[in-house]
């Protein structure tokens, strides 16, 4: 069954811009889903016409099988029974620890004894046990996360929502809590939309990935889809820095137009089809061979544990590259092979929307 | 004064940068830092504001303890004033913060139509100077006041009389709620969305949340406003001398304003600065009350997302109707009255085109003493925007952007008379003219002015100061400024609009000031506001309406000007 279902949304803002376009999105029961895009892209403002925020204008919004916005309904945020998590955590900082997880019982009329039942049990999961009474401003940023974390889940609520929750904490403790909000969604088998402009982040979490741009969604799978398969230059572009080529392809393999790269026929994955087009060439699919007068001059190259993070210059184009082993040096000249390359021809997309399993 | 921070080898990113006063030959930073440029400033901010504040403070203390004259204050003219003016100040305030916290509510977290038109004309009485207001008022409801007069002919006894404690915690109110609006409404804005949106989520309506989230945030600031207000109200000497003795509502300004005026008790300055401690221990203890609690005031992270407005839904109709009208009521029925009393050649005359005459605005605007009221206001204010400009430029910087442990007390000192009542300060200064050469001048007063409003400019420069990070000084340093020259190029430079709006704002609070100068009286040396006053006692209402209707559109363009100039 379905926990949210988004049907041909769409939202415009009172100035005119445009939110939200054409959203189509279901999201199973359990399943934990990742939204990605650049800033602005719409990411937070989808988020938002979940909990009850922003009011879509064109569209619906299912929250299992109830209609919660659309066809002149509107849903008020309380009465949609979310939880969320705020990129700057919201813990009311009037209250001790212990009262701001235990609003939402107490605003349900849940009775006491249970009510400080269930709060015991969501501070044991989130790790917060024996702080019931603290004052939330002498909590550590990660510590008060959690806060808002147990606050929102000790309702039990249909969907978790997360905007950016992670996003305002240091690098270890982001890392930490991340591993921590897997186990615990999983535990308890939450539906968790989550927004995130960390694309490792969405990619190490996710169940499903919704790539969003321009308030329309990009392209819809599973990580190692979204990865391995981009449907468009922009899509691979965005999520795994993919350089990008226009070019011509035909029996005898790509040729860019204007650039000296060329691409050997079982390198490029065109599927079938020839002619002017894009190629979207991911980090990983480049070689470098050091060379007295190679192609190419290293600008950058930056250390990293799955590979060294290099960019080429090559021929006016920055060349963006991920290479094991030895680190080339900076200024070195190198030749380039470019070892696989995605084709998306100039007049139709390739790759056709990937279906959503649901 | 020399440098102990002076670098030598400057970088070529100091080139073409001037010399960096004082020795070139400093030793190294290893030794404890020498007194540099900014402990001389530190040292002569320090003398002057001991001169300006502590001085005068500390004469009344002196002369009050010089005698025992605690029974007289406990004896009833004292007794009955100073139960009068805690009654009329807190009342007030109370009534100001409720009105002040829910407009702020209504008009920032609200869709009720026209917010944006209406906080404009919710701050107007802000604008407008209280005596000012009173006398206004007196043209509304005061007992030969259209609506009384008519109230009388049908009824046989008016609706409402101004005269009397209850006009004069009204107008206290009317004059004091937007100070709240503004205060409550920072701390509203300082409220991130996130938290009333996370109760939303977590099940609470609109309403409910704010009830329960954002009201107790607000009470911190709910409290200061109320203590600022009432401190000032403590001591208004406008409204209650106008208002309040036609009915023998004696308050502790109109008191003392009598005892100076009229030797009524003996030795009436050991009597006045007696009521002055008293009332320097009530200010104290509300400015301790207020720091207690701002102690415990939460550190709130920047909103993430824009505030939420909420639907009033059914209650909006009756809401905007209640707003609306009661804004428009205490703003523009006032300048009403003062443009029909103003128009009018005296109380009474029935208003009727061919009654409608100029004479009064002419008459008023050319009098000898209006003349020199007005010059010596706008000198006394533009002066005492001037010293205060440069003095509280100094004082904020140093005290925002250096680090010294006396730090906290130089600004407390130099914050401090905010909390005096105006009334206080006048006396201090007159306790201590014989001594220092000024009695019976007008310098008097600019003293008082210069302490009084000081506060103002050191306010608005610190609060942007506050907000840039050290490291704008620390660059400079680093490029090779010694402390001061950093300092000054770098922090003063940053803060000087501040410091100019802030010094507007002092010269257009000074220029309609009553309650100091009237106590400051000296022969030739009357403001603008004693001007009006003195009209207003003579009897000359329709004079003293067309001064105050000029006073009032003067200050409202001026603050408007200094409004967009700010921006």
């Amino acid at each position: 069954m379905s926990s949210v279902t988004l049907s041909s949304l769409g939202l415009v803002f009172p100035d005119g811009t445009v939110g939200l376009e054409n959203i189509d999105l279901t999201i199973t029961d359990g399943e934990f889903i990742a939204l990605v895009g650049p800033s602005g892209s719409g990411k937070t403002t989808l988020l938002r016409s979940i909990a009850g925020f922003l009011s879509p204008t064109t569209g619906t919004i299912h929250l299992g099988d109830t209609l919660v916005a659309g066809d002149g309904t509107l849903v008020a945020p309380e009465k949609r029974g979310l939880g969320m998590v705020f990129q700057q955590h919201a813990v009311w900082p009037h209250w001790n620890v212990a009262r701001n997880i235990a609003y939402p019982l107490r605003l349900a009329g849940v009775a006491k004894a249970e009510r400080e039942e269930r709060v015991a049990e969501v501070m044991r999961l989130v790790g917060l046990t024996g702080f019931e009474k603290r004052n939330p401003t002498t909590l550590s940023g990660g510590q008060r996360q959690r806060v808002a974390l147990a606050r929102a889940i000790v309702g039990r609520p249909r969907v978790l929502l997360l905007d950016e929750a992670l996003s305002a904490l240091d690098e270890p403790l982001r890392d930490a809590l991340r591993l921590e909000l897997q186990t615990l969604t999983r535990s308890i088998g939450l539906t968790v939309v989550h927004v995130t402009h960390d694309r490792d982040e969405a990619l190490a979490l996710a169940d499903r990935v919704v790539v969003l741009d321009g308030g329309r969604i990009q392209q819809i799978g599973t990580p190692p889809e979204l990865v391995s398969s981009p449907v468009s230059p922009a899509v691979a572009r965005f999520l795994s820095d993919a350089t990008v080529f226009d070019g011509v392809h035909s029996a005898t393999g790509f040729a860019a137009i204007g650039h000296p790269c060329t691409v050997a026929p079982d390198a490029v994955e065109s599927g079938g089809t020839t002619g002017h087009g894009t190629i979207a060439v991911l980090p990983e699919d480049v070689t470098l061979r050091p060379a007295q007068h190679g192609a190419g001059t290293v600008t950058s190259s930056l250390y990293g544990r799955a590979g060294n993070d290099v960019i080429v210059d090559w021929a006016g184009v920055a060349l963006r590259c991920r290479v094991a082993g030895r680190r080339p040096l900076v200024g070195e000249r190198v030749d380039v092979e470019v070892t696989r390359a995605m084709f998306y021809s100039a007049t139709g997309v390739v790759a056709s929307m990937p279906s959503m399993y649901s | 004064m020399s440098s102990s921070s002076n670098q030598h080898g400057r970088g070529p990113a100091v080139i073409g940068r001037a010399p960096v006063p004082g020795s070139p030959f400093s030793p190294p930073r290893r030794q404890r830092p020498r007194a540099d440029g900014i402990d001389a400033l530190r040292i002569a901010l320090w003398a002057v504001c001991a001169a300006v504040v502590l001085l005068p403070l500390g004469a009344i203390v002196a002369l009050a303890s010089s005698g025992n004259h605690l029974p007289l204050l406990l004896s009833g003219d004292i007794a009955e004033a100073g139960l009068n003016s805690l009654v009329s100040a807190s009342v007030s305030a109370l009534g100001a913060v409720v009105v002040g916290t829910v407009l702020a509510l209504l008009l920032d977290r609200t869709d009720l139509p026209g917010r944006r038109v209406l906080r404009l004309f919710a701050l107007t009485p802000l604008l407008v100077p209280p005596f000012v207001g009173a006398i206004s008022w007196i043209g509304i409801a005061g007992p030969t006041g259209p609506l009384n007069v008519a109230w009388t002919q049908w009824f046989g006894a008016p609706l409402w009389n101004i005269y009397g404690g209850d006009g004069v915690i009204f107008l206290l109110t009317v004059h004091s709620y937007p100070v709240v609006y503004i205060i409550v409404s920072a701390a509203l804005r300082r409220i991130p969305s996130d938290l009333e949106q996370a109760a939303r989520i977590s099940g609470a309506s609109a309403v409910r949340a704010v009830v329960s989230v954002t009201v107790p945030l607000l009470r911190p600031a709910m409290l200061s406003a109320f203590t600022l207000v009432a401190v000032g109200n403590l001591a208004d000497f406008g409204i209650p001398s106008i208002i309040g003795l036609p009915e023998r509502y004696v308050t502790l300004s109109t008191l003392i304003y009598r005892y100076i005026q009229s030797g009524t008790v003996e030795s009436p300055l050991e009597v006045i600065s007696t009521i002055g401690v008293v009332l320097l221990i009530v200010a104290a203890a509300a400015m301790v009350v207020d720091m207690l609690v701002s102690k415990s005031r939460w550190e709130l992270d920047a909103s993430a997302s824009a505030a939420q407005v909420l639907p009033l839904g059914v209650a909006r109709i009756p809401l905007t109707l209640l707003a609306w009208g009661g804004v428009l009521a205490v703003t523009l029925l006032p300048v009403t009255a003062l443009l029909t009393q103003a128009l009018l050649p005296a109380p009474g005359v029935p208003l009727a085109w061919e009654n409608l005459t100029l004479d009064n605005i002419v008459r008023a605007t050319t009098m000898p003493a209006t003349l020199t009221g007005a010059i010596n206001s706008v000198v006394l204010s533009v002066l005492a925007g001037l010293i205060c400009g440069v003095l509280g430029l100094a004082i904020g910087t140093v005290v925002t952007r250096t680090s010294a442990r006396s730090n906290t007390a130089l600004k407390t000192v130099a914050m401090l008379p905010q909390a005096i009542p105006g009334l206080v300060i006048a006396v201090g200064w007159l306790i201590i003219a014989p001594r220092i050469g000024l009695f019976n001048t007008p310098w008097l007063i600019l003293c008082a002015y210069v302490m009084a409003f000081v506060a103002i400019v050191v306010q608005a420069v610190s609060a942007p100061l506050r907000s840039t990070p050290m490291t704008a000084e620390e660059a400079a340093r680093v490029s090779g400024a010694s402390r001061l020259r950093a300092l000054f190029d770098i922090s003063w430079r940053m803060a000087v609009p501040a410091a100019i709006s802030g010094a507007t704002l002092v010269v257009l609070t000074a220029v309609r000031e009553l309650t100091i100068s009237v106590l400051l009286l000296a022969p030739g040396g009357q403001t603008l506001g004693v001007s009006i006053f003195s009209l207003q006692q003579a009897g000359a209402y329709n004079a003293a309406s067309a001064l105050s209707l000029i006073i009032t559109l003067v200050g409202l363009a001026g603050l408007g000007l200094a409004a967009r100039r700010a921006r």
